[in-house]
């Protein structure tokens, strides 16, 4: 069987929907960025964030009551895949319906107010009701409740690959029959101790732009948000092939990773959507694409939308998918013109295909190829 | 990679055997210390030493002593500055790979909670004492949920595509029960599986808070239990198609034979009364394996101790099994989140191929709403066939694998 996208959800600091992102990035529309604080006194950051208006009209469920930012994106975004695929007709039934969540630091804000209660006043002060919003799986379980899923629900963690190895698992559940749909969810939250550890990290960059594929990479921005893809066997784009990828120990060996992604994945009539954010990230691509695809055209939306590290690779996927649909990349700003790789020009005919190449900031790295 | 049965038709799928496992918890090092301490019915729970615990109402928890783990940096495999769950990891893979060197893997599926939690807390606290943050780098790159598991890959070499599955205190079973798919549907045909986790001052402090961990001895199962203990460990399974195992004359150690997962929408993190969600993991791991309930020899149960879990594990378990035998060992180790399920599976191995059950220690007397066979205080002889362990966590997931002793 082939596992196709049968909806799509996003939330991203560009907004909220498929078309309203996908039409402010065709616009060549950047978020703006925040200023992230934790006290006076102290540094602080510039993250994209979420407008508070792309939360309205979230269902008044009551996991949600006291659920944090990343439970809200999951939802947001997971119920938006679900009503998209339900207005094209498609029926779901819930008891065969898996749920894949996606995500690499979690509900750093929960996690990060519940550790300071005990740092500051010691164990005593400690929020019972914090406490099980700060696991890993929560968004999924909030997600899950709401949905009725009762089945099969995976939470994964990662780096910024962890949403293309979430679309593999449920490429697996369904190919094996365990499940007739699968939504896969990855989100992301940002958050002032996040960046201050990405920049202890020697990751991040004091304000944008994200500069792409430069030889002297500065760093990235971080975002916050969340993508959501139901999987089926309906829907026009189909999941030609998935990497799982490889881990690399040392930053130096990345392109060799994504060299080995793309020569499985590499097609000639494919353009990229890759994963570049102004780090070493953007060197290991752009040798390995110069290497396996030197033609393709390459496409990176983390200058307009930042680096969301769980939730990116499932905004490729999303961006990707549209592109198939549009015949159309959005344009790319913040290019080093020395990059040596093919970038939109607002042309038609980007390609038949389309690879999502993921690589992320802690020693993973996957991709997967897309037609239509 | 299905196997055509000339004789029905009809096409079979690949049975998964376990090949090697290593594993590393308060029980000991190793499979054969394991063993021993499960035999004579060890109460691995002491003081907590890692962290202040004086404003907790549990100031107990199941330890691994850093001076064993340090023998592995020793021998100039481990990077000091790697966390301790990349130590605990290592260790177990070091033994798994002991057992079976020719064990490649081509996919890892591992369990866990919190990563390398203590290292978030490191970073945290010095923050807060607007101290120079040093060290911040290392605590930063090795606070990941996969960088442990990527750490043992490294130590030994291994550079499979690594899926890390956080479902709460079920990560460990359902890390089991996904290899266990992976290779059943021909998706593979070697996966290194299993869990870890390590004590850190947050998540214990969280289930204190919680009131789920108790001041008192861990009592399973018991009229008058009070709650869970914490704990910590690590332990892998080498799974493989028992086709190609034996094609290169692996020793079988045992078969996973089939698994189940749920999820139960009741509550963030309290089970449905009514067991339905541990029932129908358990009703549909007995259906993947073709097992009839009575064929169960024995149950590890999740059986965390606290009020709500053990009650409605304890209903489902009876309305399904009847009188089989059941422990919870978590009563002499803690819980060691995710990695119970991946420990709690090696104990189950260790049971299969030494024929006994493991005990439930501390238990004083019988609860009368469970109507359970509690295998209680000590270890029991039995000759057990299969046997099943289940792994329920926050969020309402539910797993549960079902193992069958190796074919003599």
């Amino acid at each position: 069987m082939s596992v196709r996208i049968a909806g799509m959800g996003w939330i991203t600091p560009l907004g909220r929907g498929i078309d309203e992102v996908w039409n402010r990035l065709l616009r060549g529309d950047e978020a703006s960025p925040q200023t992230i604080s934790l006290n006076e006194g102290t540094k602080t950051y510039q993250g994209f964030l979420v407008p508070n208006e792309a939360l309205n009209n979230l269902p008044p469920h009551p996991r949600l009551r006291r659920a944090s930012a990343i439970s809200r994106f999951a939802a947001t975004a997971g119920l938006d895949a679900m009503a998209q695929a339900k207005a094209m007709g498609l029926k779901i039934e819930m008891e065969r319906l898996a749920l894949v969540f996606a995500v690499s630091n979690g509900g750093v804000a929960y996690t990060k107010r519940f550790y300071h209660d005990i740092v500051e006043s010691g164990a005593q002060s400690a929020s019972p009701l914090l406490f099980p919003e700060t696991v890993f799986n929560a968004p999924a379980s909030h997600l899950a409740a709401i949905l009725g899923v009762n089945g099969a629900s995976y939470t994964i963690v990662g780096d910024g690959a962890v949403g293309i190895l979430g679309i593999k698992m449920a490429s697996d559940l369904l190919e094996m029959g365990a499940a007739n749909h699968c939504l896969v969810v990855a989100a992301e939250e940002a958050d002032w101790l996040l960046c201050d550890a990405y920049h202890k990290w020697r990751l991040i960059k004091s304000s944008p732009p994200i500069e792409l594929f430069s030889n002297h990479p500065h760093g990235t921005i971080l975002s916050e948000g969340a993508g959501a893809v139901l999987l089926g066997r309906e829907g026009s784009v189909k999941m030609d092939s998935i990497n799982a990828g490889g881990n690399f120990s040392q930053r130096r060996n990345s392109t060799a990773v994504v060299n080995r992604i793309l020569q499985e994945l590499r097609d000639q009539t494919a353009f990229v959507v890759a994963s570049a954010n102004g780090t070493f990230v953007d060197l290991a691509e752009r040798d390995a694409i110069r290497q396996q695809i030197p033609n393709s055209i390459v496409y990176s939306p983390k200058a307009a939308l930042g680096e969301s590290v769980g939730a990116s690779a499932l905004w490729q996927v999303i961006i990707a998918s549209r592109a198939l649909a549009a015949k159309q990349l959005p344009p790319m700003r913040h290019v080093a013109e020395n990059a040596g790789l093919r970038f939109p020009a607002g042309e038609n005919g980007i390609g038949l295909n389309a690879i999502v190449s993921s690589c992320g900031l802690n020693q993973q790295a996957a991709g997967l190829r897309l037609s239509i | 990679m299905s196997t055509f049965n000339a004789l029905n038709g009809i096409t079979a799928k690949p049975r998964v055997a376990i090949v090697a496992a290593g594993i590393i918890s308060p029980l000991g090092f190793g499979l054969t210390e394991t063993l021993h301490s499960l035999r004579s019915a060890t109460d691995c729970v002491s003081a907590v030493s890692r962290f202040d615990v004086s404003q907790c109402r549990c100031k107990t928890a199941a330890q691994i002593p850093d001076q064993r783990l340090l023998v592995y940096r020793q021998k100039g495999r481990i990077n000091a500055r790697l966390h301790r769950a990349s130590h605990m990891l290592i260790a177990a893979l070091a033994e798994l790979l002991e057992r079976d060197q020719e064990f490649k893997p081509e996919v890892t599926v591992i369990g866990t909670t919190s990563g390398g939690m203590s290292f978030g807390e490191d970073y945290y606290r010095a923050l807060h004492r607007h101290e120079r943050l040093r060290r911040s780098a290392e605590w930063v790159a090795n606070y990941p949920a996969q960088k442990p598991v990527l750490d043992a890959q490294n130590a030994f070499g291994i550079s499979a595509p690594c899926f890390v599955i956080a479902n709460a205190c079920a990560s460990g079973t359902n890390a089991i029960g996904r290899a266990f798919e992976c290779i059943q549907a021909g998706r593979y045909e070697r996966v290194l599986t299993g869990g870890y986790d390590a004590l850190s001052e947050l998540v214990f402090v969280g289930f204190d808070s919680l009131q789920a961990a108790t001041p008192e001895k861990c009592r399973p199962f018991d009229r008058d239990r009070t709650g869970m203990v914490i704990g910590e460990g690590a332990a892998l399974l080498a799974l493989e198609n028992l086709a190609s195992a034996s094609k290169r004359n692996a020793t079988i150690l045992a078969e996973i034979i089939g698994y189940g997962i749920s999820t139960d929408n009741h509550h963030l993190t309290q089970p449905d009364p009514s067991g339905s969600g541990p029932r129908r993991a358990m009703e549909q791991a007995l259906q993947s394996a073709g097992c009839a309930p009575e064929r169960v020899d024995y149950i590890n149960a999740h059986g965390t101790a606290t009020p709500f879990n053990d009650a409605a594990e304890g209903k489902a378990i009876s309305e399904l099994f009847g009188r089989v035998p059941v422990s919870s060992t978590k009563s002499m180790i803690g819980h060691s989140l995710g990695a119970a399920g991946a420990i709690e599976a090696v104990i189950c191995l260790l049971a299969l191929r030494s024929q006994f059950l493991p005990p439930n220690i501390n238990f004083r007397a019988s609860d009368p709403n469970l109507d359970l066979n509690v295998v209680a205080n000590e270890s029991r002889e039995a000759k057990i066939d299969i046997v099943i362990s289940n792994s329920f966590g926050f969020g309402g997931t539910n797993a549960s694998v079902l193992i069958r002793k190796a074919a003599a």
